[in-house]
């Protein structure tokens, strides 16, 4: 029962990393005149499903009973991440650019990870089920 | 399996000890292949700069700024914009010794909607080019026509697109093989379609124009004749044409491998630092081991193993090790260079074009082969010392 | 099968005030023959474990041979000797002698595993059942007490059916019940199937079982019995 709440702790430091990055370290391109391009819309909708994965890994966290159906349902969430810069929402049309050279790459990795963990998590435990 | 099966329990019925050992190597696997990789593509990328500056001699104006941001439109891909009278073209190949000579005229986009960033469009002679127009001619068969474009790589534009440059709608025709240079980020057109794209400039407020009325170029890409010395041809085109200078691309070419020696020789020495601390670090870990597990190997030698299967045990229990570490190292190092290969081109501020997947993974199978060795090597001392022992000796000291 | 020990002796280097080695073995010779239990009693110190790791395979004597059905053992080499050792003799040392990864019953298995032997599973089951420690056959030795651990040690010993069975003290850490359950073993074993089991021991509980006892003083043996059958 111990192994069950370990996806749900690394998905939880994981959704951290996604929201304060999305906002700081991995944030999308600043352009000097204030205007913004359509990966800060990128950034904002990441920001949005990491505190949403957040959410879920809390709720795995603390409610034992509802932990199967969390895990699952932290798979099209993390999905989502993994689309959402570049391909569900349009980066900057340049690969030098900090949005598709730090935030697009950093954030595919991170919800990768969170997929991982919610899958390890799923199975986890509905072999504790069965 | 039977022989096997007590070195993989030692391993996963062991995990934190497993782990440590595994994760030490996994660093010197780590250090190898990232540091490898790096290197490799600092020299694929020189290769490949070599090539796109194909020219021996570029003649650019002479102004003290124009060599500098030319340098930096090569090999960081910033935008640069200076112009000098097309006739320097045709004064070139007036000098002796002048083979071939190209133009190439240069225009930094505005912010345009699509890329919100200033863009470097070239325009060249496909006729007469002899350093761009191969590459070009590899992505697209036929001729780049009028408000076609061919774009760099690392331009995220896709073929048939309509991108807008001061207002013109250029179609995106082609899209180039990276070479890791500056060339990457920059988009190439036709003259004809530069020119257009110079007026509008000009009506946006852009002004590229020496005196009006003259048409523009930006540099002038020049072979010198088979037997003719570079450097008497550059001074002599430096004395033909006013307001010109003639920057020799080897200059160029030995300034970026000279950067590069200096980035080899600082991985060299972190690698090899890495490995010496790493190995000392495993040796020591193996004797260790090999003490704490004194009695378990007199056991093994009580219920009939020899010296030879007992050695080969460790070896087995280490060479597995190494494995493990081998493929986590090179698996950790392969999820931050390929998804960061242009953070880590940026930071460089170096040609980097990354070998093709079948070297990487030529040089992922060495490493992880280079792990296995070591961890067994390390383990090789500790391994001898204890075959070493009667069992019966090893037995009473080991209670 | 008999197994014959010619002359054999152990010394040590240690500097002391006359010569700068000491005997743990003075020149024994000794015979022992299929059948039989034989008993070495003796304090500690009196060179009884040497003598047995010497007679088991364990320790090159400084001179002499051991003999096993007129094999010089000491003559092979290590990987001749390793490969009879496992086919003939079964040594249950003294102190704890598990291999901490595997199960209960994959210790008692390791000795035919190492050889790619077919595994004796029934023979390993049977000896766990009599020794009673049969429901600890997939515990991991951590979880034994030294008595549980000193019975582990002799079903492996005993479950590869080896001619030669040396016990080192094997009943040390063991109540008297269970003491006799395993000297009583020992009887059966060396009786029914023709085997030789040499105890090592300073209790006197095990001189009822033996067919014949030595005992060691100071590096030699200074007396002997056989028992009249």
């Amino acid at each position: 029962m111990k192994k069950q709440v370990i996806p749900a702790i690394v998905m939880l430091t994981l959704s951290l990393v996604i929201v304060i990055g999305s906002q700081t370290f991995l944030s999308p391109c600043v352009h000097e005149d204030g205007s913004s391009g359509p990966c800060h819309w990128a950034g904002q909708a990441l920001m949005g499903l990491g505190c949403a994965l957040g959410v879920l890994a809390a709720i795995a966290l603390c409610v034992k009973r509802a932990r199967p159906g969390v895990y699952l349902s932290g798979l099209p969430v993390c999905a989502l991440g993994i689309l959402t810069p570049g391909t569900l929402i349009d980066l900057c049309r340049m690969s030098t650019m900090r949005c598709r050279m730090v935030m697009r790459p950093a954030m595919i990795l991170l919800f990768s990870a969170a997929l991982l963990c919610a899958l390890a998590g799923a199975v986890l435990t509905a072999r504790q089920k069965s | 399996m039977k022989k096997f099966s007590l070195p993989l329990k030692n391993l996963t019925r062991k995990p934190g000890r497993t782990s440590i050992l595994a994760l030490l190597t996994a660093f010197l696997a780590f250090a190898v292949f990232a540091g490898s990789a790096v290197v490799l593509s600092l020299r694929s990328g020189l290769s490949s700069l070599e090539a796109r500056l194909g020219a021996d001699v570029i003649l650019v104006p002479s102004e003290a700024q124009s060599k500098v941001s030319f340098q930096n439109m090569f090999l960081q891909g910033t935008t640069g914009a200076f112009y000098m009278d097309a006739s320097a073209l045709d004064k070139a190949l007036e000098v002796e010794g002048v083979e071939k000579a190209a133009p190439q005229t240069f225009l930094a986009s505005l912010k345009a909607d699509c890329c919100s960033i200033k863009i470097q469009v070239i325009g060249i002679d496909p006729e007469k080019d002899f350093t761009v127009q191969p590459w070009i001619a590899r992505s697209l068969t036929r001729e780049l026509g009028d408000m076609d474009v061919a774009v760099g790589c690392k331009v995220e534009a896709d073929v048939g697109e309509i991108i807008r440059i001061y207002e013109q709608r250029c179609k995106v025709v082609a899209r180039l093989e990276a070479t890791g240079t500056g060339l990457d980020t920059a988009v190439y057109c036709n003259m004809d379609t530069m020119n257009a794209l110079l007026s509008a400039a000009e009506e946006k407020g852009v002004s590229h124009k020496i005196s009006s009325g003259d048409r523009v170029i930006s540099a002038v890409y020049v072979k010198v004749k088979d037997g003719y010395d570079i450097d008497a041809v550059a001074s002599r085109l430096n004395g033909h044409i006013r307001k010109v200078t003639a920057v020799r691309t080897r200059s160029m070419i030995t300034g970026v491998s000279d950067s590069l020696a200096g980035v080899s020789r600082t991985v060299t020495v972190l690698i090899a630092a890495v490995w010496a601390l790493a190995f000392i670090i495993l040796l020591l870990a193996f004797a260790l081991i090999v003490r704490e597990r004194a009695r378990e190997y007199a056991v093994l030698r009580l219920v009939g193993a020899s010296r030879g299967m007992l050695g080969r045990m460790v070896l087995l229990e280490s060479a597995l090790c190494g494995l493990l570490g081998g493929v986590i190292g090179v698996g950790a190092a392969a999820l931050l260079l390929f998804p960061f290969a242009q953070l880590i081109e940026s930071a460089l501020k170096l040609p980097y074009l990354m070998p093709d997947t079948a070297r990487m993974l030529l040089l992922a199978a060495g490493t992880v082969l280079l792990s296995v060795a070591v961890a067994a090597l390390s383990s090789l001392i500790a391994a001898y010392r204890l075959s070493r022992v009667d069992p019966g000796t090893a037995l009473r000291e080991g209670n | 099968m008999i197994v014959n020990a010619e002359n054999i002796s152990r010394r040590y280097f240690r500097k002391t005030g006359g010569a700068n080695y000491f005997y743990a073995v003075k020149p024994v010779s000794l015979e022992i023959a299929a059948g039989e239990v034989v008993v070495l009693t003796g304090r500690s110190g009196s060179g009884k474990t040497t003598l047995l790791n010497m007679l088991s395979g364990l320790l090159a004597p400084t001179e002499g041979r051991v003999l096993i059905d007129g094999t010089d053992l000491y003559g092979l080499d290590d990987r001749a000797l390793s490969r009879l050792r496992s086919e003939l003799i079964g040594v249950v040392p003294q102190g704890r002698s598990a291999i901490d990864t595997l199960t209960v019953m994959e210790n008692v298995l390791l000795p035919a595993r190492l050889y790619r032997k077919p595994l004796p599973g029934k023979a390993a089951a049977q000896w766990l059942e009599r020794l009673g420690i049969a429901p600890l056959r997939d515990a991991r030795p951590a979880a034994l007490s030294g008595g549980e651990l000193r019975r582990m040690a002799i079903a492996r010993a005993l479950a590869q059916s080896p001619d030669l069975l040396f016990a080192d003290e094997p009943t040390g850490d063991l109540d008297d019940e269970n003491t006799g359950l395993v000297l009583s073993a020992f009887r059966d074993y060396a009786h029914e199937q023709k085997k030789i089991v040499f105890v090592v021991t300073h209790e006197n509980d095990a001189l009822r079982y033996a067919d014949a006892v030595y005992k060691m003083d100071g590096g030699q043996i200074v007396s002997s019995s056989e028992r009249a059958d």
